[in-house]
């Protein structure tokens, strides 16, 4: 099967449909989303200021990353599984979407970034775990992670004003205008 | 009455500067508050984690606010200028919201949880060290704060989706 096929038969799952068909479904998805991933953000924030020595340097990096990182690693979850979510129900359409392979690209290079710190300054923390900051690879490593991060976030954002959300309630036979009226400076999808 | 005032609001100049570079200055405001958010919901966290005894077990409670509370006082002011400026750039969208409000009236809750406890704390650290982390009183407070604000970052977005709530929502109908 092609990737045209792929992401047709991705909108037309019974998953994507039943999403489509309801009026609440999805704006709570998308509400979900963004809580999971304020959460990601903020805690590999602490994490990240942990490394570049400017917060809570007076507790162990290992502390802070054994109170936290559960919480990023679940948020993260979370977070994939809404996007997830939301994606089949426009498949193509997002597939296409600058911002949205851009923040594809993204999220890899923050994923190959962990990667490289557990390798490198990841590796000898037990040496560095009470200093006030990581070594250079780990400061360079957290700067890659908040660069990336709020990138991610802007991406996301632009999604949601480039992409046509051509969500079940404008797929319905009923008129949309018997039911509410967009303010007049909206564009009729909201954002 | 909130029609009218946000008819004119959005009659404003700023209120116009900002529609007329809209295509921009929207999405990245709100990107700005969304990790501003972040600030305040894991800030949030953190503190109620040490109050539960689920985090945190190394510091003190006056420790961790110490910690966490200037981040949360200075992220919370950002919201304000930015969702001040999210007002003022789409007025109708906000302030005909039924979640906009719901939302404004958990962000005062919200906050004045965590105003009470930073004072109190500073002024009964002991007490707060010692005896109310362990009330269960007080550890179903820090759960709710968490709620209220995972409540706050939903509704936020909601603002956009107001006809999920039907009638409530002060939006003009056909």
């Amino acid at each position: 099967m092609d990737i045209t096929g792929f992401l047709a038969s991705l909108e037309s799952s019974n998953l994507a449909t039943g999403i489509r068909d309801s009026f609440y479904v999805f704006p709570l998805i998308e509400s979900l989303h963004v809580l999971g991933l304020t959460m990601v953000f903020g805690t590999m924030l602490i994490v990240d200021l942990r490394l570049l020595g400017i917060a809570s340097i007076r507790r162990p990096f290992t502390r802070i990353t054994s109170d936290i990182m559960k919480w990023t690693w679940a948020s993260f979850i979370w977070t994939a599984a809404t996007g997830v979510l939301m994606f089949i129900t426009n498949a193509s359409v997002y597939y296409h979407n600058f911002f949205f392979r851009t923040k594809i690209v993204l999220l890899a290079l923050a994923g190959i970034n962990v990667l490289i710190f557990e390798l490198t300054s990841g590796r000898t923390v037990h040496r560095w775990h009470k200093d006030a900051s990581a070594p250079l690879a780990g400061r360079t490593a957290a700067i890659l992670s908040l660069v990336l991060w709020i990138t991610i976030i802007v991406m996301g954002r632009w999604i949601g004003f480039t992409t046509s959300q051509s969500k079940a309630p404008l797929d319905r036979d009923i008129n949309l205008d018997d039911l509410f009226t967009p303010p007049a400076n909206d564009s009729g999808t909201p954002k | 009455m909130i029609r009218q005032f946000a008819e004119w609001l959005s009659q404003t100049s700023l209120s116009i500067l900002i529609q007329t570079h809209n295509a921009w200055v929207i999405p990245t405001i709100q990107s700005i508050h969304i990790i501003a958010i972040g600030v305040v919901l894991t800030s949030v966290l953190m503190i109620d984690l040490r109050i539960l005894g689920w985090a945190g077990h190394d510091q003190t409670l006056r420790e961790t606010t110490d910690r966490f509370g200037p981040w949360l006082s200075w992220a919370l002011l950002v919201l304000l200028v930015t969702g001040i400026s999210m007002v003022i750039g789409e007025p109708v969208r906000a302030l005909l919201s039924f979640s906009f409000w719901l939302k404004m009236f958990l962000v005062a809750v919200g906050t004045l949880i965590a105003a009470i406890l930073q004072i109190t704390l500073k002024s009964n650290e002991h007490h707060w060290e010692q005896t109310l982390v362990n009330r269960r009183s007080v550890r179903s407070l820090a759960i709710l704060t968490l709620l209220i604000w995972v409540g706050i970052v939903i509704l936020g977005r909601l603002i956009a989706y107001d006809y999920v709530w039907g009638s409530w929502s002060l939006k003009p109908t056909a």
